[in-house]
């Protein structure tokens, strides 16, 4: 389904490409030029960990590879072997807490981040030196900047701070290193006293949350009778990050805060974010999905078949493969990402720019995905399938083993507070319009239930919607 | 001169800057004070970093 065009009368930002000459000579690159200044960096890079980290100069040896003599960025990516969680989980086990991937002396650790470890497989450890603690800063201000954040902007930063997440500490580096006034607002407060410290501060230019609870907000706010744009009207941008959600979802979200919605693709592998919507937003000319811009001078993205690991050609799903150009700590090189992603080469993405993009709003994870009835379901397409009603304010689904040992899938919607006034046959068609929603867009059919807002979860950073029960149906 | 040369020479010449601020804290972080060495340390690594984001993005650059 294709959303209507933005209809939404906002002023682009001004130009990051006018106001960094860095950024225009970036910019600028020819891909002949942005592909040398990438294969100096990785050259650096492979040249020092082949005498500062046993995990890759293991990976070298096994390739007969000599990072002096790496002749190109294509004989890098045929032979320089890949890596996946379980390959780090192991380095971490045999050589704890950070493995021999580290790369620096253990006394040169500045800042230590874990991933979250949802996948059930175990938590990867990164040890990051003050450089890459100021790299990691870099790669939040980037993104932000080319959004429009700028120097003395007041910004609100919805990501929960602190702890060991990358996305725990990069946001108030990169605040710093742009000179925003930065309000850490995530996880410290309810969303009730965000929305009452945000009307305080009132002079609110930048926020930032996960996509989830960019929701989250702007439902609360409508609850209590708010209208985002009149009570925020100096907001230039909402930027998101870490979950898929359907355009319709968009078109609202910009119509509500009168202002433009941007987008990163990051990961803590990353160091931060890997690409961004620039200063574009997340629909295309033509009102269809926009493009994330990819950060190639600092992280070399491959997206790749997921079995095959050939690369998959421009327009089609692969998975992203990172390689941190810069970053000198627990770096990865040729990592798996599990993201899955839909590819535009850099002569597609039409922006002008030599820099090869992801689509907007559409990043999955491949162990994400639940295999139901033969299909491959994802949970974002369910996600854009259920928000593509502004009708609905939150849902959550299980896939279940019924007594008989069929496979069936619940979904428990909830209703926004602008629905309770509808009548039982009018909330009846519009459940059945969801249901047929779904089932168009993953071909199955699931059973939807009504319940209270209140008896869903509310998600303060990424959202985890879907419950996979089935091995406990088995269960004797 | 073009805008692009100007450019790249003003770029050229903020990373020399750079290196040699490099340099003077590679200088300081060899100080024997146990309190401010961590501190060194510190500002090393943030002007490091500022020459990996300012490296010379191409030919022109180089020239300079």
């Amino acid at each position: 389904m294709t959303a209507p065009a933005n209809k939404v009368g906002i002023e682009r930002t001004a130009s990051p490409f006018v106001d960094s000459v860095r950024l225009a000579r970036l910019a600028s690159l020819s891909r002949a030029e942005l592909e040398a200044l990438q294969l100096r960096k990785l050259l650096q890079q492979l040249t020092r960990l082949n005498s500062t980290s046993s995990y890759y100069r293991a990976r070298m040896q096994q390739a007969g590879i000599d990072p002096t003599k790496l002749a190109s960025l294509d004989e890098f990516r045929a032979r320089f072997p890949l890596s996946n969680k379980a390959d780090f989980l192991a380095d971490q086990t045999s050589q704890p807490p950070f493995g021999g991937r580290l790369g620096i002396a253990r006394e040169e650790v500045a800042l230590v981040n874990m991933t979250g470890g949802t996948s059930g497989q175990g938590q990867e450890i990164y040890g990051r030196s003050q450089h890459d603690v100021h790299m990691q800063g870099y790669l939040h201000a980037l993104p932000w900047f080319l959004a429009g954040l700028r120097p003395g902007d007041i910004a609100v930063n919805c990501v929960p701070a602190g702890g060991l997440t990358t996305g725990g500490w990069g946001p108030g580096e990169g605040l710093r290193i742009i000179g925003a006034t930065a309000f850490h607002i995530g996880g410290a407060l309810s969303t009730d006293a965000k929305i009452d410290l945000m009307q305080r501060i009132g002079e609110v230019h930048f926020i930032y949350a996960s996509t989830n609870y960019l929701h989250t907000l702007t439902e609360a706010m409508l609850r209590r009778g708010l209208e985002p744009k009149r009570a925020f009207p100096m907001l230039r941008t909402l930027f998101i990050a870490a979950e898929g959600y359907p355009l319709e979802w968009a078109t609202r979200i910009e119509a509500l805060w009168g202002c433009r919605l941007q987008e990163g693709y990051g990961s803590t592998q990353c160091a931060g974010f890997g690409a961004s919507t620039c200063a574009d937003g997340v629909f295309s000319p033509s009102g269809g999905r926009g493009l994330m811009h990819m950060f190639e001078w600092e992280t070399l993205f491959e997206v790749v078949h997921p079995e095959t690991l050939e690369p998959v050609a421009s327009g089609e799903t692969g998975e992203m493969v990172v390689t941190n150009l810069s970053i000198e700590g627990s770096p990865v090189i040729r990592f798996r990402t599990g993201d899955a992603a839909r590819f535009m080469s850099w002569r597609d993405a039409g922006s002008g720019r030599a820099w090869n993009a992801i689509e907007c709003g559409t990043i999955g994870r491949f162990d994400d995905m639940l295999k139901i009835r033969g299909n491959n379901v994802w949970p974002s397409a369910i996600d854009a399938a259920v928000f593509s009603f502004g009708e609905i304010a939150e849902y959550a689904g299980r896939v279940y083993t019924s007594s008989d040992g069929k496979t069936e899938i619940e979904v428990r919607v909830a209703f926004t507070d602008a629905v309770a006034g509808l009548d039982d046959g009018t909330r009846a068609r519009l459940v059945e319009r969801v249901r047929t929603t779904i089932k168009e867009r993953t071909n199955v059919w699931m059973t939807l239930v009504v319940c209270d807002r209140s008896e869903l979860p509310e998600f303060n950073y990424k959202a985890r919607r879907w419950k996979d029960e089935r091995q406990q149906g088995y269960r004797l | 001169m073009s805008k692009l040369e100007n450019t790249a020479d003003q770029a050229a010449r903020d990373h020399r800057i750079l290196l040699r601020m490099l340099a003077d804290a590679d200088a300081l972080c060899g100080s024997g004070d146990a309190l401010l060495v961590g501190q060194y340390r510190h500002l090393r690594g943030r002007i490091a970093a500022l020459i990996n984001i300012t490296m010379p993005a191409g030919n022109t650059e180089h020239a300079a």
